[in-house]
């Protein structure tokens, strides 16, 4: 560019010849700094110090919030009905669309050439799960379905039928997992759950309400039959109108089908692993009954 | 060889006044400094030129911004005292060339004051003054004016109604890109009005706190001086001749901070303390929000 602007511009210039910045003369900008205001002090905040005059309202005996002086107050007098209940026992599930993953991996904030996995998606600040707040994990939603143009293997906590048919179409793999609580809480923030010292913990398996959505092909579940994968993927692909590209012959083959194993968290560790950050090393139990337990 | 004898203040604005409109040439009354605290020998350098035959010793690790180009200033020693100039040095225009904000200034350096803050007034309310349980005198009948305790506010040693309640903390966090931001900006602005020196080491001859004075005075580099080094280990001559005096400080990189650089004159700078700021400064423009603390480990923590 031959067009170069001068750094710091002509404020610079201007400071060359003004005095020494110092600590005094330093000022806030004008107008930022409002005089508060004195109670009880002067003309305008004495006399009734702005309390107003005699009643409940001066002498700081108002009713409490909702009070209507006796008649049934709103609050009350509304029916309850059940549209909040057990509202927060509700799972939740973080959308995420197409146009935002393809955001994301045009800013290079994800990469495409590697598993796409929760945590991958959280270290690009794609998405901000809040394991606490009954967050299960992210859903994947077809809106930017017609832009997409991506070959990914993600690995979602929901996902609709139209986003798994654009990632398939692009020749990419969609596979919806269960994560618990606990398991989500290590998945999103590894680094501080690896500096407690604590192994990791293994997946639990999906409650009972969940396992039908899970063993389904439909929803590419992880726990369903692979064959049954297959033949949704051909099904899907003759409803939406598209030729399913053949992912063996891909030369990404190896990375796209990389799926976790249903007890497992991260790609490469196992439960019952601890992971030593600041030693670099990794520590196996070696007691049989552990072995046992992680393994089952 | 690059002193112009201009004086410090008034030439120069009346010059870029004279420009625009003719009549004033003055700076305005409450700019103006009296003649016997402007040191009138300290001429101000102008920057290097660009067909300067000295090397350039250090560019910009970082990338610079195409829109924008590094900042060049020369590079001393301590060696001897008269200043032999070693080299030109490259300053990234993101940290030492950001447009001036006195009032991020003021607001670091009140936050700066004032986080640290613990209050210990405290005064004793009616409840807490020694006695006043029992009533004086009966209420009717003995012609005095009624009274329930002699530890009331009316009293003289009586308790206080409003007064400061115990240590009371004034602690509060400016936001980490304000703060790294004040940083920026008043570096820019040592570094604009002349009051920033680069040196390659700190490594000097002797102990003596008097070599230090005398080199500064024979350059004319101003009252106060603050050294910054990027290590924690400093030269013991450094530390020894600097313990002694007031107006001259030593200090680590990791404790530079606005009111320093402001309460001294002149900042020195080396240039490993040149490359350290830049590298922690410079990240914080394109970093993510924090997933969790920054004193956890990150893989691109500088």
């Amino acid at each position: 560019m031959s067009f170069t602007k001068k750094p710091g511009g002509k404020a610079l210039d201007i400071l060359q010849n003004l005095p020494r910045i110092t600590l005094a003369n330093l000022r806030p900008e004008p107008g930022t700094k409002k005089a508060e205001k004195k109670r009880g002090r002067g003309q305008h905040g004495g006399n009734r110090s702005g309390r107003g005059h005699k009643g409940e309202r001066q002498r700081g005996n108002r009713p409490r919030l909702g009070f209507e002086g006796g008649q049934t107050p709103f609050y009350l007098a509304i029916p309850k009905y059940g549209y909040n209940e057990g509202h927060s026992r509700r799972a939740q599930y973080q959308p995420l669309t197409l146009n935002r993953l393809q955001y994301l991996i045009d800013l290079g904030r994800i990469d495409p050439t590697q598993p796409i996995d929760l945590t991958q998606l959280v270290n690009g600040r794609g998405v901000t799960i809040q394991p606490q707040k009954r967050d299960y994990g992210v859903q994947l939603v077809g809106e930017g379905a017609g832009i997409f143009a991506a070959k990914v293997n993600i690995e979602v906590q929901m996902a609709s039928e139209e986003a798994i048919a654009a990632i398939e179409r692009n020749g990419g793999i969609v596979t919806t997992g269960f994560y618990d609580p606990r398991s989500l809480a290590v998945l999103c923030k590894p680094v501080p759950f690896f500096l407690s010292g604590q192994p990791i913990p293994k997946r639990m398996l999906p409650g009972e309400d969940m396992v039908p959505y899970y063993t389904d092909a439909a929803n590419r579940g992880y726990l369903a039959d692979p064959e049954k994968i297959q033949k949704a993927r051909i099904a899907l692909a003759q409803k939406y109108g598209y030729v399913l590209p053949d992912i063996s012959k891909d030369e990404l083959f190896h990375m796209l089908f990389m799926r976790k194993d249903p007890r497992q968290i991260f790609f490469g560790l196992s439960p019952g692993w601890v992971v030593n950050m600041t030693e670099k090393k990794i520590l196996k139990p070696t007691d049989d009954k552990l072995l046992q337990y992680y393994n089952s | 060889m690059f002193r112009i004898s201009v004086a410090v203040c008034g030439r120069g604005i009346s010059k870029m006044l004279s420009s625009s409109f003719s009549g004033e040439n003055a700076l305005p009354s409450n700019l103006r400094i009296p003649s016997n605290l402007v040191d009138h020998a300290r001429a101000k350098r102008p920057p290097p030129p660009s067909d300067s035959s000295l090397p350039v010793l250090r560019r910009c690790d970082a990338a610079v911004p195409v829109h924008l180009s590094p900042v060049q200033t020369w590079v001393e020693t301590l060696e001897r005292r008269d200043s032999k100039l070693l080299g030109l040095v490259d300053l990234h225009p993101d940290v030492f060339a950001v447009p001036t904000r006195i009032d991020i200034l003021h607001e670091v350096e009140l936050w700066q004051r004032n986080f640290k803050r613990i209050s210990h007034a405290h005064t004793k309310v009616r409840s807490e003054v020694r006695g006043g349980g029992r009533k004086p005198w009966r209420q009717k009948g003995s012609g005095k004016a009624r009274h329930g305790s002699i530890r009331s506010p009316i009293w003289r040693g009586g308790g206080v109604s409003h007064g400061p309640r115990g240590p009371t903390s004034f602690y509060y966090m400016l936001p980490m890109k304000v703060r790294v931001q004040g940083l920026k900006i008043a570096l820019s602005s040592k570094l604009a009005q002349d009051y920033l020196h680069v040196v390659d080491t700190l490594n000097i001859p002797t102990p003596d706190p008097q070599y230090l004075m005398d080199l500064i005075r024979y350059r004319h580099w101003g009252e106060s001086v603050l050294i910054v080094d990027a290590g924690e280990e400093l030269p013991e001559n450094i530390l020894q001749a600097t313990e002694s005096l007031k107006t001259v400080n030593v200090i680590p990189a990791i404790g530079l901070n606005v009111h320093s650089m402001l309460k001294h004159e002149v900042l020195v700078l080396t240039l490993e303390a040149v490359k350290f700021l830049e590298n922690k400064l410079l990240w914080h423009d394109e970093r993510f929000t924090p997933l969790y603390p920054f004193k956890l480990p990150y893989t691109d923590l500088p």
